[in-house]
């Protein structure tokens, strides 16, 4: 079984802060995808996503990545994603190509 | 009795009150045609004699539910509605109560709510009724009564006829229920002793399970199971007590253990509530359990011992012996709640770490450390089914054993054998974190550094996603893998017997290209039966394995 746990954090009234922890596949994308467009709302100005401690992502993950960086770019809501040199999930989202689409930070 | 019987005229139809028809009259309850029938239609048929014996209009027996506390109608010849609804008498109050606790006959003419319990004879009009205890060993199974529409009173020779039928039943039941418990508690042993082991790459793993001769299969079991964190779980308990009560509280033990091990990487933790667990829900029972969890490299395992005797542990090379570990008291019963203690062991590659239950090694002729002994004697590491087979033999050999016993032996594979490992799984993306478990174990040991370990759970887990959804229809069907470490690369291949399907939906197709980019070389083999996927990769983190 594939556990993964999300954390959503509001720093300030513009701004949310989506932590993911734990492993992203097949068998919990849907799930996840779910709990992150649920914690996003129309009067946000920017959505910061936490990949750090993410210990498994392929393109089950990144198709939630691509999902949510096309909705919020309908939206006209900044998007960063944070994913550390040498994190599981920073080698296959510079691999995707998604880097061209969205600000990522160390 | 035979004054008895000139006093008062017995009611039976063809009674003479002479011994020739009073034999007569035993011989068709006790005739030994009955002998060849079963439980379920024996009851009716000596029901319709013993009616049609003392002339009565009903014939029922109740039997003692499991409870202990309350009769249950069982059968009956003239009120069959008694059996469908279900009538529950409680033991000493009305009628049938009364005779189940003072176990002796009784004889009334008064039927009414003051007397009888149960409405549906007062309702039927029944006026006299006579029953009788079922007795066998000593042992109250139930109550057997016959009733009247009409007032004449049952004589003291009509009881008579009325407890050889009983003592007829009672015998029957008796092996019926007993008979029945065993095939029950053979049957619950069969559905949940693992039928199939896990395959774990890297533990070599077997078991075996004897139900003891005197009280057949009990409480013993064994189970293994990996948690989604990678860890691997081994219970080996016995459940004190015999029969079908003690292996049913084992199912409930060893479901209770896997929900507490779900939510908790400690021993003592997992322990600690199943022990609360059992003093809340079964304060009558007594478990003493082994309980280890192996860590994801398979290395170390961590041990707590519940009333349990300590595994053996054989290294290579090595005679076995047991592990040195405090024994805390067991689960449940009789001890305040403790602060249990558990111990981390090393198995090094080639070692063997072999459970039992007590059957295995106590018997009436030898003291336990004797059997001890001869048990560390008989544990030396190597393939676990012959360990078992040579463990079985030697402590039990052909000498009849009181207790079931419960082995488990499981050896960590050496790298050698481990070059190459393949397994089958169903293709359902549960089994992914289970893929990524094994791969994370397997690839250090294939040569791979950190960096080219996370390279290949993405290719590996890309090629396992794409069979889950695309290879089958509806019904599912099989992924089957293969790992093979060689010099300074590892290969796998990942395959189905499905029909290939081009990837769907939007952001879809990404899996491929990132396969081939974390992959040093990518092969696509579609065939009529299915399709493979060979993946390469150079590793540069060691020496293979």
């Amino acid at each position: 079984m594939t556990t993964a746990n999300i954390e959503v954090l509001s720093p300030d009234t513009g701004t949310v802060e989506i932590a993911i922890t734990g492993e992203v596949d097949l068998s919990n994308c849907e799930v996840i995808q779910d709990d992150i467009f649920a914690a996003i709302t129309n009067h946000l100005v920017t959505v910061r996503l936490d990949l750090a401690g993410v210990t498994y992502l392929d393109s089950a993950g990144l198709r939630i990545l691509f999902a949510l960086v096309e909705r919020l770019r309908l939206l006209q809501t900044e998007c960063q994603i944070m994913a550390p040199f040498g994190s599981a999930s920073r080698r296959v989202i510079e691999l995707s190509g998604l880097g061209s689409l969205v600000e990522l930070r160390p | 009795m035979a004054d008895v019987m000139l006093l008062l005229m017995p009611r039976s139809v063809d009674s003479g009150g002479n011994a020739e028809s009073r034999l007569r009259r035993i011989e068709a309850v006790t005739d030994s045609t009955l002998a060849h029938l079963d439980l379920e239609q024996l009851l009716p048929e000596l029901l319709k004699r013993t009616r049609d014996l003392l002339d009565a209009d009903t014939a029922t027996v109740l039997l003692l539910d499991s409870g202990g506390e309350h009769l249950v109608a069982s059968a009956s010849s003239g009120i069959e509605e008694e059996v469908r609804q279900g009538v529950r008498i409680p033991i000493g109050e009305g009628f049938a109560g009364h005779i189940a606790a003072s176990r002796k006959p009784l004889v009334i003419q008064q039927v009414d709510p003051t007397t009888v319990v149960n409405p549906l004879l007062w309702e039927k009009g029944i006026r006299s009724l006579a029953g009788v205890p079922l007795l066998a060993g000593g042992e109250m199974l139930g109550v057997l009564h016959v009733g009247t529409l009409d007032s004449t009173p049952f004589t003291e020779e009509d009881v008579e006829i009325l407890q050889v039928a009983g003592d007829r039943l009672a015998l029957a039941t008796r092996t019926g229920l007993t008979r029945g418990e065993r095939a029950a508690a053979s049957a619950l042993q069969r559905t949940l002793l693992p039928a199939r082991l896990p395959t774990i790459p890297g533990l070599q793993l077997s078991a075996r399970y004897a139900p003891g001769e005197e009280s057949g299969v009990s409480g013993d079991w064994y189970d293994v199971f990996t948690l989604p964190s990678g860890w691997l779980c081994v219970t080996v308990g016995d459940v004190v007590g015999r029969g079908l009560p003690a292996a049913t509280v084992m199912t409930r033990v060893r479901t209770a253990t896997r929900s507490y091990a779900l939510d908790s990487d400690s021993p003592t933790e997992v322990l600690a509530r199943l022990d609360r667990h059992m003093r809340h829900f079964e304060p009558q029972t007594m478990v003493t359990m082994a309980y280890a969890m192996w860590e994801p490299s398979l290395s170390r395992l961590h041990l707590s011992l519940a009333g349990h005797l300590a595994p053996v542990l054989a290294l290579p090379g090595e005679r076995g012996e047991l592990i040195d570990l405090p024994i805390d008291p067991p689960i449940g019963i009789g001890t305040a709640p403790v602060q249990r203690r558990s111990g981390t062991i090393d198995v090094p590659q080639g070692a063997t770490v072999l459970f039992y239950t007590d059957g295995l090694v106590e018997r009436r002729n030898r003291t336990l450390d004797d059997g001890l002994r001869l048990l560390c004697e008989a544990v030396t590491t190597g393939p676990t089914e012959q360990l078992c087979s040579r463990v079985m033999s030697r402590l039990v050999g052909t000498s009849p054993t009181d207790d079931d016993i419960a082995v488990l032996a499981l050896r960590r594979q050496e790298a050698e054998e481990l070059r190459e490992i393949s397994f089958d799984l169903d293709a359902v993306p549960e089994v992914l974190a289970d893929v990524r478990a094994t791969l994370r174990r397997w690839l250090p040991s294939a040569g791979a550094s950190p960096d080219e370990v996370g390279d290949m759970l993405v290719v590996v887990g890309e090629a396992c996603s794409n069979v889950i959804e695309h290879a089958y229809g509806p019904l599912g069907g099989t992924l089957s893998l293969r790992f093979e470490a060689r010099e300074g690369e590892v290969i796998a291949t990942v395959g189905d017997t499905g029909h290939w399907r081009s990837p769907r939906g939007t952001h879809r197709g990404k899996g491929t290209e990132l396969m081939r980019q974390l992959s040093d070389d990518l092969r696509f083999e579609h065939g009529p039966g299915g399709t493979l996927v060979h993946i390469r990769k150079n590793v540069t983190g060691g020496d293979p394995a």
